[in-house]
């Protein structure tokens, strides 16, 4: 059978997008037995105690590692692999260095995490694995993005679109921001508050502008290619994204209001947060007005669902976000646990959701293994359930906690905390559904991935078997 | 965009412009902070011969300031007073002052934290310098503040069978005693702990309250009101007894007796653990049972209003039995006279007579009150 221009170019790609793909689930199931088993600390503070590699500061960093670095970085390069090649029409180069690359990126952050969990963590924000993996992870990175940056040069089509502004930025500033936070940090550390600037100034930055920029730019890529028409109001898509990538970086740190740094600084952020309503708006309409044209459409393929369920949410979300931005509203809620609604909502529910969507789309493409309609459904419906629980239990939960700790009379244990708990219990509940659910996800991969897992053994068959990690 | 280079250079550009602010811009306005005294003299100088601020930490806080990131503190705690605009910190008694740049520059590791589900930490060791309440506190924080959700830190303490002049006891809610020894780990992040203050002043922050004179201002303010309206008639001496005495019962620092966790400020007692105090026969009754378990405490079965309970009682004061005649007086004659109580004052020459009779007793054997009964009968 002779395979069209498309097809040579899946196959191309097989081995290396199956084998991020797959550690990416893996590292999602850590994740969860982590974020599960941290939420349970938080309903009972004896769970786990008498064992000091399982304190709650530490589980919780490694679950926030497990989930960036693991799940997020593994799928962005897989999406990003898929998506780029696809876009110049050119066939993959230099898998074999890649595939290297990426099982170095997953022992370093399998060495990272192990690295937290025996205490040797640095106190930067999104950087607290052990100092001595960074260079490992660092170059591994360069190796991936740079055969993904070969790929793009090489494309047939010189005309660049959304998808690719979105997934090669995002490409590119990952190793900007690490080498500016790494020699602030580490190399030539900077003394006293610039730290805390810095560190937090990272942390935030990495969200938005490496987990981010992939999620929209796949989304730019995927809606228009199921629903079969062109990005309504395409034109506005260049302004969004320059919105992002020039305000995207001043916005993060208005999280240090009352801080004990000069006050430019969060002044600074709060305006540029309330700047960002911009490129909100842009991706909105771009995604929301193209998606409710054929909105029957969307409801029918599975991976548009994840990707328009992900789209909404950071809409909605990133305007929770703006106002919360506001002095008067920081204030309440600046060291509340709506610092988790943040970090769920944006990871969780947009870039997850995305990345599932995604992932359910290219995974038949690549492999030809059809996934279980009624799997992927029981999928989404217990990730849209499990993470709506969550979010509201951490806004409603985050309120209540603010809102009482600003009463200086209430006594911090007994009258703050206690009325919080109840939203801890919630948040603990929804870690399960989610756990659940991401269970499934990984099974439905792995299936993909490999039908028959016992005709490697029985038949010595040239299935690929991917590498994994964890 | 089309071309790579350009696209490349603009993106560069686009975090490079933010890096110049929160990076060089930021280093160069206060990366250079030095120590500095309270006060600057006319010409905006240190004085030559001032004390300079921050102070550096001790070889034992260093290293206990790496234990505190090891095992994650500060995921639950923040090291930062906010300015007075952004929160209510101040009030709540997290510090004199808003916490600033300059606090921070002797910390190799800047630990400023971004969640609060325990409390602020900037000024943990001037709320809290007991070295006895830490250790329990880090051993099993639920020993002190029973809802508290910190994880216990059981691995960095060796439990022993018996008390030594090393081990710190801990009791627990079902009346078990454990002795503790602390490791050196624990050591060092009790005196880093007990390290965290910033109870000085500097040229750009001024304290906007004076703890000096608050507690005491606030708790004459409360139990004016108080006495206006109820016992105006009381003579003003004990009136003074008595406010200072709800002082003692109601402090939970030094210098308190840290009576109304398990009394309850309502002298009620909790039903089935700790009597109550509020028309307790033992309250109203002999002064002298009274004082004796004032000075020692008290543990075993003790039978108040015809009920039975089975606790412990610690001598009281932070630390313990260090209450002096006075204060042992104030609480007394406090307890005899509020909740509907009302029974004759308690005098410090009362409280020292019964302190010299029973001089021969080993120091923190607690009564039990068959013991106390006997001695009565």
């Amino acid at each position: 059978m002779k395979l069209n221009s498309e097809q040579i170019i899946d196959k191309s790609l097989k081995l290396v997008v199956c084998f991020f793909v797959a550690s990416a689930g893996l590292w999602l199931l850590a994740a969860a037995l982590f974020a599960y088993i941290s939420a349970a600390k938080l309903t009972d503070p004896f769970f786990l105690s008498s064992f000091e590699y399982f304190t709650y500061g530490k589980i919780k960093l490694a679950q926030a590692n497990a989930f960036v670095y693991g799940w997020g970085g593994n799928s962005i390069f897989a999406v990003t692999l898929w998506i780029v090649a696809r876009l110049a029409q050119t066939e993959s180069r230099g898998r074999v260095l890649v595939i290297f690359a990426g099982i170095i990126w997953n022992l370093a952050i399998t060495f990272g995490l192990l690295g937290i969990l025996d205490g040797h963590m640095t106190p930067h924000e999104m950087l607290e694995m052990p100092a001595e993996v960074w260079p490992a992870l660092f170059i591994s990175y360069c190796v991936i993005a740079f055969f993904i940056v070969v790929v793009h040069r090489s494309r047939k089509n010189k005309e660049t679109i959304a998808p690719q502004w979105f997934l090669l930025s995002s490409l590119l500033w990952f190793p900007m921001l690490f080498l500016i936070a790494w020699n602030g940090l580490e190399i030539n550390p900077a003394r006293g508050t610039v730290q805390s600037v810095l560190s937090m100034w990272f942390g935030q930055s990495l969200i938005w502008l490496w987990l981010t920029p992939v999620a929209l730019g796949a989304a730019y890529y995927i809606i228009p290619a199921i629903l079969g028409r062109a990005i309504d109001k395409y034109y506005l898509a260049v302004f969004g994204f320059w919105c992002i990538a020039t305000l995207a970086p001043w916005s993060v740190v208005h999280h240090l209001e009352g801080g004990p740094v000069p006050m430019w600084i969060p002044a600074i952020g709060t305006v540029m947060s309330i700047a960002m309503i911009f490129p909100i708006a842009v991706a909105s309409t771009n995604f929301h007005s193209t998606a409710f044209l054929d909105i029957s459409k969307v409801w029918d393929s599975l991976p548009l669902r994840f990707v328009i369920f992900g789209t909404l949410s950071y809409t909605i979300s990133s305007y929770i976000g703006v106002i919360f931005s506001l002095p008067s509203v920081a204030k309440i809620t600046q060291f509340s646990i709506i610092n988790d609604f943040h970090f769920n909502q944006r990871v969780y529910g947009f870039f997850s959701m995305i990345i599932f969507g995604m992932v359910y789309y290219i995974l038949p493409k690549i492999t030809g293994n059809e996934i279980a309609k009624g799997a992927k459904a029981f999928h989404f419906w217990t990730s849209a359930f499990g993470v709506l629980i969550l979010l509201l239990a951490y806004l409603i939960g985050g309120l209540t906690h603010g809102v009482l700790a600003q009463q200086p009379s209430l006594s911090w244990a007994s009258s703050v905390i206690s009325s919080v708990m109840p939203y801890f219990l919630i948040t603990e509940l929804a870690f399960i559904v989610l756990g659940f659910s991401q269970l499934v996800f990984v099974i439905n991969v792995w299936k993909a991935i490999i039908p028959n897992p016992f005709a490697f053994w029985t038949c010595g068959d040239s299935q690929s078997k991917p590498e994994t990690s964890a | 965009m089309n071309n790579l280079l350009k696209f490349t250079i603009g993106i560069f550009l686009s975090l490079g412009v933010a890096w110049l602010a929160f990076v060089v811009g930021a280093r160069a306005q206060f990366g250079d902070l030095s120590p500095s005294s309270q006060n600057l003299d006319d010409d905006g100088n240190i004085p030559l011969d001032a004390d300079l601020y921050p102070l550096p930490l001790s070889g034992t806080a260093e290293q206990g300031s790496k234990e505190y990131l090891a095992l994650g503190c500060m995921t639950c705690h923040t090291q930062q007073v906010r300015m007075v605009e952004a929160g209510f910190d101040v009030e709540r008694g997290w510090g004199q002052r808003p916490s600033v740049a300059r606090d921070y520059i002797h910390q190799e590791h800047v630990l400023l934290g971004n969640t609060r589900i325990g409390p602020d930490l900037a000024n943990v060791g001037r709320r809290q310098p007991d070295l006895e309440w830490l250790h329990k506190h880090l051993f099993e924080p639920q020993s002190l503040v029973p809802q508290s959700l910190c994880p216990p830190s059981p691995f960095l303490y060796d439990q022993v069978d018996q008390p030594s002049d090393k081990s710190i006891t801990v009791v627990d809610d079902s009346n078990i005693s454990r002795f503790i020894v602390p490791s050196i780990r624990a050591k060092r992040l009790v005196s880093y702990i007990r390290s965290l203050h910033q109870d000085y002043e500097l040229p750009e922050m001024a304290f906007v309250i004076n703890e000096e004179d608050e507690p005491d201002e606030a708790a004459g303010k409360e139990n004016l009101l108080d006495f206006d309206s109820n016992q105006s008639s009381l003579p003003s001496w004990l009136d003074t007894q008595i406010a200072s005495g709800k002082e003692i019962y109601m402090k939970a620092a030094p210098g308190g007796g840290l009576c109304f966790t398990c009394h309850q400020p309502t002298g009620e007692g909790l039903a089935g653990q700790f009597p109550p105090l509020a028309g307790s026969d033992w309250v109203l009754g002999d002064k002298e049972r009274l004082i004796k378990i004032s000075i020692y405490g008290l543990m075993g079965e003790i039978e108040v209003n015809g009920i039975k309970y089975n606790n412990v009682m610690a001598p009281p004061g932070i630390p313990p039995g260090s209450l002096t005649d006075q204060q042992i007086a104030d609480v007394l004659t406090y307890i005899r006279n509020d909740w509907g109580n009302s029974a004759s004052a308690v005098t410090s020459l009362e409280v020292s007579a019964v302190r010299s009779q029973i001089k021969g007793r080993a120091p923190m054997q607690m009564w039990t009150a068959a013991e106390l009964n006997a001695v009565d009968e």
